[in-house]
């Protein structure tokens, strides 16, 4: 009986044109949308330039590699620019250095280049990485050809395009994190697509209004149907709610698989974390529906439109239109943002992201649980009536 | 004989509305009883009231010997109902629906499989299994809110105005339906607000006006309460007086009116009128062009009883 609902539920819920498009299809759509508007950005710069200095002295004059190759790597006219150099003396950089302005600044002493920075970080290492494949590589080279013709090692022979490559590859290597992104535009972006999978968690109340909707005599004509038959309503409850969380969790998976693999949206590497937290998120949603499917009184469509109102001003308020406005939020009226589901899974993700420690995430996970459980508790008493006095 | 349903002094008040005022009555085993009543007489709200869905503010309800209450689940288990409004999921299709909803009363999957093609037999919807709800015409729809009633071989049926906004030929079919199901041993609740269903349909007949029992018996018992058995009318031109007189004369005759082309008489009791009244023209050598009889309606009975038309 329990899986005979659940099986039905399932299908009512699937074949709901209206419900499918704001669940599955409304979350896809704007993530599209939300991925051309940054593609510009996202395309020219797919890891942030590095500011760095190079020490200008007569070492560096004399060695056409590596004046060659920085020059290449910081062309503002090439797509592959990596770095923003600025050539300045020793004690300049020491102070560009100390004020934040570069990352690292390399001086040549003779043949031998030195490599200083203060932090350690994914930029530091790209900027080391470099230097070191240019003196490796301008070794060699003068290695085989130094007896011949010294004046024509050539600066082409290294190929600054392997090197791009190398950088990149280490860019994205699992063990460097990008924890100290300076780069705006990385932030928004983020930003945008935590408050799309709030708002897919969200959304998915609509299934749990609907799923509970279908069984409550004072609300559809089939609740009454199924009220007269002989099943136990908390049993016939559960097993909607099982089914809307079942459709609500296939609908997320289908937008993560989109965002991925299409749009390359990247959550960062906690895939189990992000899982729990898209659940949990997503319950938070199931528990909206159910308070509006059991204390509202209004047709499908009025209820839906409730959900949906509330669901876009969270997230609108949790930054999906611009992501100073949770900052302005957060800073100003805290209260709204704590308060605010679609901002709880917001930033739940973002502390996951640029966090070392969980604890912000777990403070997350926690209040998005302790809402749901408040709205579960206050529908419950309304779900219990099996006698109305009007229908 | 055995009463498979019980109502002891039945109150229920909406907010501000007495829907039903004091309202006693019982349904035996194996009967169709119609609910005769015009719209907002509360007849819907007596279903709701039964079946446990409304709270009521005073009264005793016993299904099957037992009271009812909304987790009598061996009650209800033995409880068919087709609502008013229809009742069943868009997104399923006609199929779906009635192995949907048998299937929260018969757990047997070959069972129900049976029950469910026998269902769709009944309804005559063969032909559309496969429809969903919003591509079948008004009637069929109706058919299929009757098919999810009463799939799972219910008991005790209710049917709560079933053939509204149905043509004559669905409603024919959906009656013959109905009549199977009492055939085949099912106790039937009826309610409507067409006459002629009624009569041709039930054992029994409440009548139902603003929550209370205005009249109740079968429709012959009924009819006697309204003192008028049969009614004859001829048309005939310029029917000298003598002649009306000597009708009235008659013992059985209620009443006769004339207007110089059509003569109505009205008797008391309804035997052999039409053939004396044919006999009675030829004896006189009246022409005649047409005469006919007929019997009253529950109409007339209503009309009697409240003063006013029964449909609205
Ligand atoms: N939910 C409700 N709240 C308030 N009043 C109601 C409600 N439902 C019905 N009523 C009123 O109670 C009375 C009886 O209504 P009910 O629906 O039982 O009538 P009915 O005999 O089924 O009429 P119909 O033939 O139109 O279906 C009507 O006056 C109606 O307006
Ligand atoms: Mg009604």
């Amino acid at each position: 009986m329990f899986i005979h609902n659940f099986k039905y539920s399932l299908k009512t819920l699937f074949r709901n044109k209206m419900l499918i498009f704001w669940t599955f299809a409304f979350p896809i759509i704007l993530g599209t949308l939300f991925n051309l508007a940054f593609s510009n950005i996202a395309d020219t710069e797919k890891f942030d330039i590095i500011d760095i200095a190079i020490v200008n002295n007569d070492d560096l004059e004399n060695n056409e590699a590596y004046k060659t190759v920085f020059k290449q790597l910081s062309d503002e006219s090439s797509e592959d620019r990596m770095f923003n150099t600025k050539y300045v003396s020793e004690d300049e950089a020491k102070k560009l250095l100390e004020n934040d302005d570069i990352v690292g600044y390399m001086k040549l002493e003779g043949e031998t280049p030195k490599v200083t920075f203060v932090k350690s970080g994914t930029n530091q290492t790209i900027f080391k990485y470099v230097v070191e494949e240019i003196a490796q590589r301008s070794n060699m080279l003068s290695n085989i050809v130094e007896h011949e013709m010294k004046e024509s090692v050539m600066p082409e022979n290294i190929n600054t395009e392997e090197i791009l490559h190398k950088a990149n590859e280490l860019a994205q290597n699992n063990e460097i994190k990008l924890k100290n992104i300076s780069n705006k535009n990385l932030d928004y972006m983020m930003i945008e697509f935590y408050t799309l999978i709030a708002m897919a968690c969200l959304y998915g109340g609509i299934l749990g209004m609907v799923a509970i909707n279908q069984n409550l005599a004072n609300m559809t004509n089939q609740g009454k149907r199924i009220s007269i038959s002989p099943m136990n309503k908390a049993k016939l409850l559960i097993s909607s709610l099982l089914a809307g969380y079942v459709a609500q969790l296939v609908g997320l998976a289908l937008l993560f698989v989109y965002t991925v693999f299409v749009l390359k949206v990247d959550y960062g590497n906690n895939v189990g974390l992000i899982i729990l937290l898209s659940m949990v998120g997503s319950f938070t949603g199931l528990s909206m529906g159910v308070a509006v499917a059991s204390l509202v009184k209004a047709s499908d469509n009025a209820k839906s439109g409730i959900l949906i109102g509330i669901t876009m001003l969270g997230c609108f308020l949790a930054g999906m239109m611009g992501v100073s406005m949770k900052y302005v939020i957060d800073k100003n009226v805290p209260i709204i943002n704590k308060l605010n589901p679609a901002n709880m899974i917001t930033d739940g993700f973002y502390s996951l992201y640029y966090y070392d420690t969980l604890d912000r995430y777990y403070f997350n996970v926690a209040s998005l649980l302790i809402f749901a459980f408040i709205l579960i508790a206050i529908s419950f008493f309304s779900l219990r009536r099996q006698k109305y006095d009007s229908i | 004989m055995e009463n498979v349903i019980e109502i002891k002094n039945l109150v229920k008040q909406y907010k501000e509305l007495k829907a039903i005022d004091d309202l006693s009555f019982e349904v035996k085993k194996g009967e169709i009883l119609g609910l005769l009543g015009p719209n907002g007489s509360g007849k819907s709200t007596t279903i709701n009231c039964i079946l446990s869905l409304l709270n009521y503010n005073n009264g005793i309800i016993k299904i099957f010997g037992k009271e009812m209450k909304p987790d009598s689940y061996d009650i209800k288990s033995k409880i068919g109902v087709v609502f008013q409004d229809v009742s069943v999921f868009d997104e399923l299709t006609v199929y779906e629906n009635i192995d949907y909803f048998c299937g929260l009363y018969i757990k047997d999957k070959e069972t129900r499989k049976k029950y469910v093609e026998d269902a769709i037999e009944l309804v005559g919807l063969k032909d559309f299994k496969k429809f969903y709800p919003k591509k079948l015409s008004g009637g069929l729809l109706r058919r299929l809110n009757i098919a999810c009633g009463i799939a799972h071989k219910p008991e005790l049926i209710f049917f709560d105005e079933p053939t509204v906004a149905v043509d004559p030929q669905s409603r024919n079919n959906i009656l013959d339906g109905i009549k199977t199901l009492r055939d085949n041993g099912a106790t039937i609740v009826y309610t409507t607000h067409y006459m002629e269903e009624v009569e041709i349909l039930c054992d029994r007949v409440i009548i139902l006006d603003k929550g209370t029992i205005l009249a109740s018996g079968t429709t012959d018992e009924l009819k006697e309460l309204a003192r008028i058995e049969e009614k004859v009318t001829v048309e005939v031109n310029n029917l000298d007086d003598k002649y009306i007189e000597n009708i009235k004369s008659n013992n059985n005759v209620d009443e006769v009116t004339y207007d110089g082309n059509t003569l109505l008489v009205t008797y008391i009791e309804g035997k052999n009128n039409l053939v004396d009244m044919i006999d009675y023209l030829k004896k006189e050598s009246i022409k005649y062009n047409k005469i006919y009889s007929e019997r009253p309606t529950l109409n007339d009975v209503f009309l009697e009883l409240t003063g006013k038309e029964l449909r609205d």
